[in-house]
């Protein structure tokens, strides 16, 4: 075994499917590591901790927009209302029966994954743009009728519910800092990954894959599509369920204002950006939607004395840098972030012989 | 490609480098703040005035002294009225800019963020006065400078039962029967700013003997309103409370005309401003609403202020586009100047000390139109008098301060505290 994995070619498909081919592999998903629970939490600071802990966040959606979309081929417009399922699933079982809250996190994902079967039906029947008309049922049925009208009675707390201060806790660990909420983060994010990585390399991702390519070919291979069509919905629904689970303990607050349609919307274009049918693109997107703006932040906020009509009249063009991000993506870098990243990996593995 | 890899390549440096290298000295002698708006989300309508009027406030601030000397630095961002987003500037204005204390915007972020202000002990003075924020032993950093929702909801819908139904001669044989007047609320459920004063409106309600008819559900961006004006028509309510902002109250009421609703019309401060009746045309004629404060340019005593610093710092924006929200940002920035400068004298420039000054304020008089400001350490509301207006022809003119507490004594002190 060499440390590049130029030249490396595999005998049997346990070596092609391993996760750690090469050290040299092993040794970046160590540092990779080392970054991410040792850097970041203990050396950056809070307010990084805070916008990593966003990206998090936002790469939990996505990633089961990636899995609907990317890798089974169910456009969905309405991933936040399976966040917003989660978010209420576990807050209302925090509250109303004082569950703990890594026990609410998982019946959060279960229901979510649930609920997104529930509105995965229609793809047994409709494909494409109707597909996409049912994803769009499923966020304003739910955020806007179901939990608004309905589960934000419950309680009698109003719209917006607030978690008393140590109703978040693991066990004796009372999640009430940024460091101990971004932990949490990083190690769901980390679970949940891996977990999609195995099932991608498994039959049933081979089987969503064969959908998303074609759905005919599939069938007459003896995939059920239909099965395998809810069983991406749940998978993608549990993830966008801990994805909102998460999202509580982040704020220990929630209203139905935090599951806007623009967010479902928001989590595409994470997808469009970072790369579809991809799970680096996953993290590239959140990474690149969230640092823009955070980036923009830095780029405005020293300015404004000097130009104050920076922050009346410059920050429209900020809805308008979104929209124009993803035009730009689709036109000249169809493959997203992710593809970019591959293409920069190959230049230096295969250096100096790149032909 | 290898073109393409190094201009790419330098794109991200570039970002890296804005990232990390923006990290900019901190001066001596200056407080900081940082502000949170919307000026381009769901409710930009109202934000974006109220964006401006909170830097030609803290201008002011800093033209007549500072903060005892020391100068207020603000660190001023929209956030487009998303709660991610609203997290993120928050923790870097924590953080990152080290503010004393934040001005904040909507119920949405306000709400979302009252848990991680309450447990860092940042005062958070935002535009949203929803009353669930008035219970200092919940949320003792959330303030604001004027009436609650709760109390604008109650004192709008009891101006309406005194000066109309009550006078009114066209209820007067209804009246004499003793039949109850009917009521119904048209806000957006799913924003925590429509629906806060819902629960107290429909006591209110019930302490006067209205009947009261089912919500409708109308969005804060709603362009069309026709379904839930029908919907209401077959309840023929006689007074419609409206929750939302100015946009979305305008087209309920262009399409209660439009369709004869045939009812007369409440509307919270934030749905209650100049452009109402630009928007809304003849539809507004007769509508009373609750303001926190005077309208831009009526006379108070700080008003020419005002009206200078609109000029001086915001010259492209001509005063007869500018709105009440440019007079409450004022009120926002100057309680907080003013609690800034007593902590400053006791020596404890941080969040418990502005908060602790804030509680001395008695009977304050602001020179903005607004109601006297008393804050005690068990009562986080603010005043108790509300003004309302009517719209006639086009023009605000004063109905009533209904003074609550004067009212029901009782009920304000032991009720109605935090809902």
């Amino acid at each position: 075994m060499s440390y590049l994995p130029s030249g490396v070619y595999h005998e049997y498909y346990r070596q092609d499917h391993a996760w750690w081919q090469t050290r040299f592999i092993l040794a970046k998903m160590i540092l990779l590591g080392l970054i991410i629970f040792y850097v970041i939490p203990f050396w950056s600071g809070l307010y990084i901790i805070g916008v990593a802990t966003l990206i998090i966040y936002t790469a939990m959606g996505a990633l089961g927009v990636q899995l609907l979309i990317g890798y089974c081929g169910q456009v969905t417009l309405g991933h936040a209302a399976f966040l917003a399922v989660g978010a209420y699933t576990s807050t209302l079982l925090i509250l109303q029966l004082h569950v703990p809250y890594l026990l609410s996190v998982l019946i959060a994902g279960i229901v979510a994954g649930l609920w997104s079967v529930l509105f995965g039906l229609p793809s047994a029947k409709v494909k494409g743009f109707y597909l996409i008309m049912t994803s769009l049922a499923a966020q304003f049925v739910t955020v806007d009728f179901i939990l608004t009208q309905y589960v934000s009675q419950i309680g009698g707390r109003g719209q917006a519910f607030s978690l008393p201060p140590g109703s978040i806790s693991i066990g004796p660990i009372v999640l009430d800092d940024d460091v101990k909420v971004y932990f949490l983060g990083a190690i769901l994010m980390v679970l949940l990954t891996m977990g999609v990585v195995n099932l991608l390399r498994s039959r049933v991702g081979r089987a969503w894959i064969a959908i998303r390519d074609n759905d005919i070919a599939a069938e007459t291979m003896g995939i059920n599509i239909v099965r395998y069509k809810l069983l991406a919905f749940f998978v993608g629904g549990f993830i966008g369920g801990i994805a909102g689970a998460y999202w509580v303990s982040t704020l220990a607050a929630l209203s139905p204002e935090h599951f806007p349609w623009f967010w479902s919307l928001w989590l595409v274009g994470v997808i469009l950006i970072g790369g579809v049918g991809s799970i680096h693109g996953v993290f590239f997107g959140s990474l690149f939607m969230v640092l823009i703006l955070e980036g923009l932040k830095f780029a405005i906020m020293p300015l404004i004395p000097y130009y104050p009509e920076l922050s009346m009249k410059f920050l429209f063009l900020k809805e308008a840098a979104f929209g124009l991000s993803i035009c730009l993506f689709l036109i000249y870098e169809p493959n997203g972030l992710a593809y970019r990243w591959w293409q920069i990996k190959n230049y230096f593995n295969l250096w100096p012989f790149s032909y | 490609m290898k073109r393409k890899l190094v201009v790419f390549l330098a794109v991200i440096s570039v970002v890296l480098l804005g990232l990390g290298g923006a990290a900019w000295a901190q001066a001596k002698g200056e407080v900081r703040v940082g502000s949170l708006n919307d000026t381009t989300g769901a409710t930009s309508d109202v934000g974006k005035d109220y964006a401006l009027g909170i830097a030609e406030a803290v201008a002011y601030v800093n033209d007549t002294g500072g903060i005892n000397g020391k100068r207020i630095k603000l660190f001023q961002y929209d956030y487009g009225y998303r709660i991610p987003e609203a997290i993120t500037t928050y923790k870097r204005f924590r953080d990152f800019d080290k503010v004393v204390a934040v001005l904040g915007w909507g119920t949405g972020d306000t709400e979302a963020l009252s848990p991680t202000i309450t447990k860092d002990k940042i005062p958070y003075v935002s535009a949203s006065y929803s009353a669930h924020l008035t219970d200092p032993k919940k949320t003792p950093y959330n303030l604001f400078f004027t009436s609650d929702y709760s109390s604008n909801a109650r004192a709008a819908i009891t101006a309406w039962f005194d000066h109309v139904w009550k006078k009114d001669p066209a209820y007067k044989e209804r009246r004499d029967k003793g039949e109850k007047p009917r009521f119904q609320c048209f806000y957006m459920f799913a924003s925590p700013y429509a629906s806060a004063p819902i629960k107290a409106i429909k006591d209110q309600a019930a302490i006067l003997g209205f009947e009261v008819g089912q919500d409708q559900d109308v969005s804060l961006t709603a362009l069309d309103t026709k379904s839930q004006v029908l919907a209401a028509k077959s309840f023929m309510p006689d007074l419609v409370w409206h929750g939302n902002t100015t946009m979305s109250v305008a087209t309920a009421l262009k399409d209660a005309q439009a369709l004869g609703l045939g009812a007369h019309h409440i509307v919270n401060n934030w749905g209650f401003d100049e452009n109402l009746p630009r928007l809304a045309g003849a539809a507004a004629e007769g509508v009373m609403g609750a303001a926190v404060c005077a309208f831009f340019g009526v006379k108070t005593p700080l008003m020419p202020k005002i009206m200078e610093y609109a000029k001086k710092i915001n010259p492209g924006v001509p005063a007869e586009k500018r709105l009440i929200r440019t007079v409450q940002a004022w009120g926002a920035v100057l309680i907080l100047a003013d609690a800034m400068r007593v902590a400053d004298k006791a020596g404890e420039l941080n969040g418990p000390g502005i908060v602790k000054a804030l509680e001395t304020f008695r009977n304050k008089e602001l020179g903005l139109g607004s109601g006297l400001f008393n804050l005690t350490s068990t009562d986080h509301r603010p005043t108790s008098g509300v003004p309302i207006y009517r719209i006639e022809k086009g023009k605000f003119s004063l109905v009533e301060i209904v003074d609550l507490r004067k009212r029901w004594p009782e009920k304000w002190d032991k009720e109605w505290l935090g809902w």
